[in-house]
């Protein structure tokens, strides 16, 4: 098992649940090195101290913090803990929600707790079951990587699972993009026909249905490129000159009877593939 | 008005939706960059050769492959783009769900939609039908050489755009060894926890959440600004323990004591919480 990105502990009451972090998601994106063009040798980003002209090893690297006057204040990890010295060691559970209150916009990223020990093990238990019990996520905080996090917790596949959110100020209103929107409001019969689209477009989520193609096509490029194969520049998508306002209602008419036609078939389903998908 | 960071259309059936693409949030942590702790001098970054040693401007650099130890193909940026196919600027929504069908672990960043060039009216249409059905649109959506799932829904006045990960880029719980526990919690434990789970529950209220470290955090800063040594703190006391059922009856009797306020106090003066249980013996 990988190291865990932090231990510490779930403090639900009274009870203290020795717990390890560990991601809920990992990288399968392509990476592409750095190369020096000449002689293609990989190239390393080197910190170099300033006013030294020298490199400088990791441990010597110490955050910085820059005043209004412009001077520096440097922090150790110490000091970083000392400024909330529980917060670094407990997530603390302070309120149980629904998880369908909590707007996805709060979301950030996904962790999955695993019980330090055997020992730890069966209050892990005891807080998972009352917890898909009842439906609800836990709301707590604690302090990763030198800032304050607010999280969700629920019991996903049989894990605690842990979502870091933003706070209420992180984000952004939604004021400045509205007040510039202008124009005529739908007609009912439009929005009729808008959402008898969206009805016949509707399926449960399956997460599985949706495969990153594009990391699949540049998985290709690559090897068409090592075999010494010649890659056709991207076509630019011709643009559609827009000119006039469109024609709303006859595209929606005309969606529905595609739709609608396509599902008569026997062979239904598979929604269009992606242009680019086919064109290879 | 924020600048837009991506601009394209949104094809919902046939109707086309011009849109742009705006951040939705803002990251309020404190940020600090990186000096040399022997003379607080700034530190750069330096693209240096491996092989010659010297310094690289980005001019002379190419992105590699590693097809097989040291050995890479090389790609120029419009091949690495080919990639993006001529549907880079469209987001083809493939379904509808509904958004409690979605795990929050799906979700990556968050961004909203506002009309482009003449496309008010059919953005009206989109948000207004969004709204009526209570559905999410999912699509996808090629952004900086990288294919994201996305969950497109009506946001107040505004389509927001969700960024989701991937099926496959979860991490499934059962790669991880979760340790078993020997004894299965009794039913005492499970009726007082889940007493205690109901005591704790309310509704979801995000502007009662503040980032408190930040505040800390600043004031550490200025303390240390003045010359003031910062002492190291204190270890954090853990006793073990095993009476989980002794643990849950005492936090029931404390939340029981003063229920919501209680909660608040309790953030600015932790350590006198009282005693800490921990289960099992691990520390």
């Amino acid at each position: 098992m990988p190291r865990p990105l932090w231990s510490g502990s779930l403090s639900f009451g009274l009870l203290n649940v020795p717990v390890t972090l560990h991601s809920a998601t990992r990288d399968r994106d392509v990476h592409f090195q750095l190369l020096h063009a000449p002689d293609c040798s990989p190239i390393e980003t080197r910190r170099v101290c300033a006013t030294e002209e020298k490199p400088v090893p990791w441990p010597e690297i110490a955050r910085g913090y820059e005043l209004d006057d412009g001077s520096w204040v440097l922090l150790t990890d110490e000091d970083l803990q000392a400024a909330a010295p529980r917060q670094s060691r407990t997530i603390d559970i302070e309120r149980f929600v629904e998880v369908a209150e909590i707007d996805p916009v709060y979301f950030d990223r996904s962790y999955l707790l695993v019980p330090a020990d055997e020992g730890a093990a069966r209050a892990y238990a005891l807080l998972s079951e009352t917890m898909l019990d009842s439906g609800k996520a836990a709301l707590g905080r604690f302090v990763l990587r030198a800032k304050e996090r607010l999280v969700g917790i629920r019991v996903r596949d049989g894990a605690l699972t842990l979502t870091t959110m933003l706070f209420g100020d992180e984000v952004r209103s939604a004021a400045e993009i509205s007040a510039e929107i202008e124009g005529a409001k739908p007609t009912r019969e439009q929005v009729q026909s808008a959402v008898a689209v969206i009805e016949e477009l509707s399926v449960e989520f399956d997460p599985t249905r949706y495969r990153d193609e594009h990391r699949a096509h540049l998985k290709r490029i690559i090897k068409r490129k090592q075999q010494g194969k010649k890659i056709a520049a991207p076509v630019a998508a011709a643009e559609e000159p827009v000119t006039s306002a469109p024609d709303l209602m006859g595209a929606l008419e005309e969606s529905l009877a595609r739709i609608r036609g396509e599902t008569k078939k026997p062979k239904k389903a598979a929604p269009r593939a992606r242009s680019h998908a086919r064109s290879r | 008005m924020p600048r837009s960071l991506w601009n394209g259309t949104i094809a919902f059936g046939m109707v086309r939706v011009p849109v742009k693409l705006y951040s939705a949030t803002e990251s309020k942590a404190v940020r600090f960059r990186e000096r040399h702790c022997t003379d607080g001098a700034a530190i750069e970054h330096r693209r240096v050769c491996v092989q010659e040693g010297r310094e690289v401007p980005y001019g002379e650099t190419v992105k590699g492959f590693e097809v097989s130890s040291g050995s890479f193909v090389t790609l120029s940026k419009e091949e690495i783009a080919a990639a993006d196919g001529p549907g880079a600027h469209m987001i083809e929504i493939e379904h509808f769900a509904g958004r409690e069908e979605i795990d929050p672990v799906y979700y990556d960043r968050a961004y909203r939609l506002g009309p482009g060039k003449l496309g008010d009216e059919s953005y009206l249409l989109l948000h207004a039908a969004l709204k009526r059905s209570d559905r999410v649109g999912i699509g996808r959506f090629v952004f900086h050489n990288k294919a994201h799932l996305v969950a497109l829904r009506a946001l107040e006045d505004v389509i927001a755009l969700h960024t989701m990960r991937f099926a496959d880029e979860l991490v499934p719980a059962g790669d991880l060894d979760m340790p078993t526990p020997q004894r299965k919690p009794s039913k005492p434990e499970v009726t007082a926890a889940r007493a205690l789970l109901d005591q704790l529950s309310a509704s979801f209220q995000p502007e009662e959440y503040e980032d408190t470290y930040r505040a800390a955090l600043l004031e550490l800063i200025e303390r240390k600004a003045r010359g003031e040594t910062i002492a190291a703190p204190e270890p954090v006391q853990i006793a073990p323990e095993d009476d989980l059922l002794g643990a849950l009856q005492a936090s029931l009797k404390r939340q029981g004591r003063s229920p919501r306020t209680k909660t608040k106090k309790s953030k600015t003066n932790r350590s006198s919480s009282g005693k800490k249980v921990v289960a099992g013996s691990s520390r």
